[in-house]
């Protein structure tokens, strides 16, 4: 095994001395020059000099404290290093950083740790996949990220392997397969650190796995607890399915949670029940897209919040619920904000579960409406055999699961939306294990009110109504990153880094057009006083496969992987 | 278990020369049985027409020889395996009312059964004289197994600083073996589309 260290080790040990200053923790172990990942530091995240976690921090705000980059200067960011990779599917990953090492995965599970200064690569794991036929993954073969702890990095992988690796050397520390692959299941998602275990969430939904969140010991990678996501008979929610149907019943979790420590809560979203025919499994088809809140030391369930009862419309409910604090009607409430798929923004008390308010923020027409703070449907909208229906948005949802960001200074959410509706309609299906078990055709189009494909606009948190909007004719497929800069970050799919000023939207900064289009969030740290940012180009996901009539718009982008980090000139 | 000595041996050994003799004999049979027993579903002209339909509609995602790309591949022992248990049944059902992903149900029925007809094409089926029909394709049991024929996707080492010829380690714990790339300088940056 082989690793090149860039710096002598004087100049690391020196490194990551002042890294421990700079981050305000003290104590830690050293290994190699790389500053230990306690479980202290993951809980102060917000203010490392890294990024620590997939949205940054346990709350899920992808908000920075550094002022460097701001929205006075930004427009003087240039490319400090890059590094390019030939692989021609969908890039999905945050780029993680610690100290010096800043870690990415591309498609199919590759993961790779460069210096982040310099962009020199210190070492690459290729998942061996020989034998994996990628049958049972929906929306391109991607992967989006790793998470820390200790000396390890984190990955879960197309063939349902947690996977631990040396953050200093890239050799395997264990690895666990949690399902077999291709009969149904995939992980694509970050996984998280939390109290020394490392929880993960299984994609599957469209091809009637049975679903599920795992907690795994993060340093031996035995299972500690594992919440099934569609409960059997005689458990709680038990009684929502038809007889049988539970256990190819979807719910996928397939989007990293977050953790609130002022309840001890765990915060999960989850997936689309399965088929997607809602006609076949009369009920409730608990828990799918729904919030599960659950103990972190057990996986047991606090309580729930559907956002979308008896889906018949893909409408997963797992984009990241972001923690937050919000004042609605004159009344201060400790909130869980959320943008889901079926097109409505959510507030929801994070104490209780309780409703606190819900908007569109695109044409939703497949929901309705709330009463006593729960959704209903327009039942004249569900599709069944042979009835064509049009509803909105589309199955892609008003936003997938590009996570949104929430600015604590603007009292702001950045939300990149899309603007589809869809036509639908039930045809048959069977189950069978790693087949597709849909039950419906469908055909993305356009929004008729709004021919934009996609935006990306911000929320006012006390209202949930549109405070900027930035209109995109190509659909916004990337996650939003915001920073005491005043300054939103987002990559569009024509392939430029976007800089907004956060109370406005205005324009600051873009950067020249990058490889291929963005479909990852960025994410930004300090290195020696030096903030930089960091996004991966790399255009794929569900949009070119399953996009309907936005297809043809994003067929030309070009292909291919490209990691690139930008600093002040 | 260890073996007593003497003649004993000799027998055993001269029964297992026996067996393996008859064992071959079979092994030679049961592959002109299977050579044999794979039907011919479909018309050389029917497998002709959907590879044009294919590489049109599918092969952006399913690569331009089925190899897989976003989408999986669709030839070769992995697709088409024992492990998998697809019929002809299965697939035809799924891909004549899902596929292609952008515009599901929008082929005619004659180049949903051509693609078929391509796909079985590509995993060794042979052509015959009678046309394949959305019925009988439709109602088709007949396993989906790759039977060779049209080669298997090439195994491409992976790109942007791929490992080459790096020797695959141990893998901790259960689970394929871990393959760990040195460390490789990132190459020039490209030049940015503009």
């Amino acid at each position: 095994m082989t690793i090149i260290h860039v710096l002598p080790r004087s100049a690391r040990v020196m490194l990551a001395a002042s890294l421990l200053v700079a981050s305000g923790s003290c104590g830690m172990a050293l290994a190699a020059g790389y500053p230990q990942v306690t479980g202290a530091r993951l809980a102060a995240a917000a203010s490392d000099n890294g990024w620590l976690m997939f949205r940054r921090d346990y709350a899920g705000n992808s908000f920075a404290p550094f002022t460097q980059i701001n929205a006075h200067n930004v427009q003087n960011l240039h490319e400090v290093w890059s590094y390019r990779s030939t692989l021609k599917q969908g890039y999905e990953a945050t780029p993680i950083v610690n100290g010096r090492y800043l870690f990415i995965t591309t498609p199919k599970d590759h993961l790779i740790a460069l210096d982040a200064v310099t962009g020199k690569v210190l070492w690459k794991y290729v998942r061996p996949m020989q034998g994996v036929g990628f049958k049972t993954v929906c929306c391109d073969v991607v992967n989006r990220g790793v998470a820390l702890y200790g000396d390890d990095v984190y990955m879960a992988t197309l063939d349902n392997y947690v996977v631990a690796l040396n953050a200093t050397t890239g050799k395997v520390v264990w690895q666990r397969q949690l399902k077999p692959a291709d009969v149904g299941y995939a992980m694509t998602l970050a996984p998280m650190v939390l109290k020394g275990m490392v929880i993960v969430g299984e994609s599957g939904g469209e091809y009637g796995a049975r679903d599920f969140i795992q907690a795994l010991n993060a340093k031996t990678g035995a299972l500690l607890w594992r919440r099934w996501s569609t409960p059997a008979p005689g458990h709680p929610g038990g009684n929502t399915w038809p007889k049988g149907m539970y256990a190819h019943g979807g719910g996928s979790a397939w989007i990293t949670g977050t953790y609130d420590p002022t309840t001890d809560t765990l915060f999960w979203g989850v997936g689309n029940p399965a088929p997607w025919l809602a006609k076949l499994r009369p009920g409730l088809n608990l828990f799918t897209d729904s919030l599960l809140a659950l103990h972190p030391r057990t996986g047991k369930i606090k309580w729930y919040y559907q956002y979308t009862p008896h889906d018949s419309w893909d409408y997963d409910g797992v984009n990241t619920p972001v923690i937050t604090t919000l004042r609605y009607h004159g009344r201060q409430y400790r909130a869980i904000v959320h943008a889901d798929r079926n097109g409505w923004f959510y507030a929801i008390n994070r104490v209780n579960g309780k409703l606190i308010y819900a908007r569109p923020f695109t044409r939703a027409t497949s929901v309705a409406g709330f009463k006593n703070g729960l959704p209903y449907t327009n039942n004249a909208l569900r599709p069944a055999m042979n009835k064509q229906v049009f509803t909105c948005p589309s199955f892609l949802g008003g936003k997938n699961w590009w996570p949104i960001s929430v600015d604590p200074m603007t009292h702001m959410a950045y939300v990149p939306t899309i603007h589809t509706c869809m036509t639908m309609k039930g045809v048959p299906t069977f189950y069978h294990p790693g087949l597709p078990y849909l039950g419906e055709s469908f055909e993305v189009v356009h929004d008729p009110a709004d021919h934009h494909w996609g935006a990306l606009q911000a929320i006012n948190l006390d209202t949930g109504r549109a405070a900027w909007n930035h209109e995109s004719d190509l659909p916004w497929d990337a996650g939003a990153m915001s920073t005491a800069g005043g300054v939103v970050f987002s990559g569009s799919a024509r392939g430029h880094l976007y800089a907004f000023d956060a109370r406005t939207g205005q324009v600051l900064w873009r950067s020249p057009q990058l490889s291929s289009g963005i479909i990852a969030p960025p994410s930004t740290y300090v290195v020696d006083g030096k903030q930089y940012v960091a996004i991966l180009a790399g255009w794929g996901g569900g949009t070119p496969i399953w996009g309907g009539k936005m297809v043809p718009a994003v067929k030309q982008i070009p292909r291919g992987g490209h990691l690139y980090v930008f600093a002040l000139r | 278990m260890s073996l007593p000595c003497g003649n004993r041996g000799a027998r055993v050994g001269g029964r297992f020369a026996v067996l393996l003799g008859v064992a071959l004999s079979f092994a030679a049979l049961g592959l002109q049985r299977g050579e044999a027993a794979v039907p011919a579903l479909y018309t050389a002209a029917q497998a002709r027409s959907g590879e044009r339909v294919y590489e049109h509609h599918c092969a952006s995602c399913h690569g331009k020889q089925e190899q897989g790309l976003v989408g999986p591949a669709l030839r070769g022992p992995i697709f088409a395996s024992v492990k998998a248990n697809y019929t002809v049944r299965d697939i035809f059902l799924f891909l004549s009312v899902n596929m292609p992903a952008p515009a599901p149900g929008s082929l005619s029925p004659l180049q949903y059964v051509d693609v078929m007809s391509f796909l079985l094409r590509q995993n060794g089926f042979p052509a015959g004289t009678v046309r394949l029909t959305a019925t009988t394709a439709g109602s088709s049991a007949v396993p989906l197994r790759y039977h060779g024929g049209a080669p298997a996707p090439a195994v491409r080492a992976p790109a942007g600083g791929g490992c080459g010829r790096q020797a695959v380690r141990s893998a901790a714990g259960a689970g394929p073996a871990p393959r760990h790339c040195p460390a490789t300088p990132g190459g020039p940056m490209p030049r940015a589309l503009r």
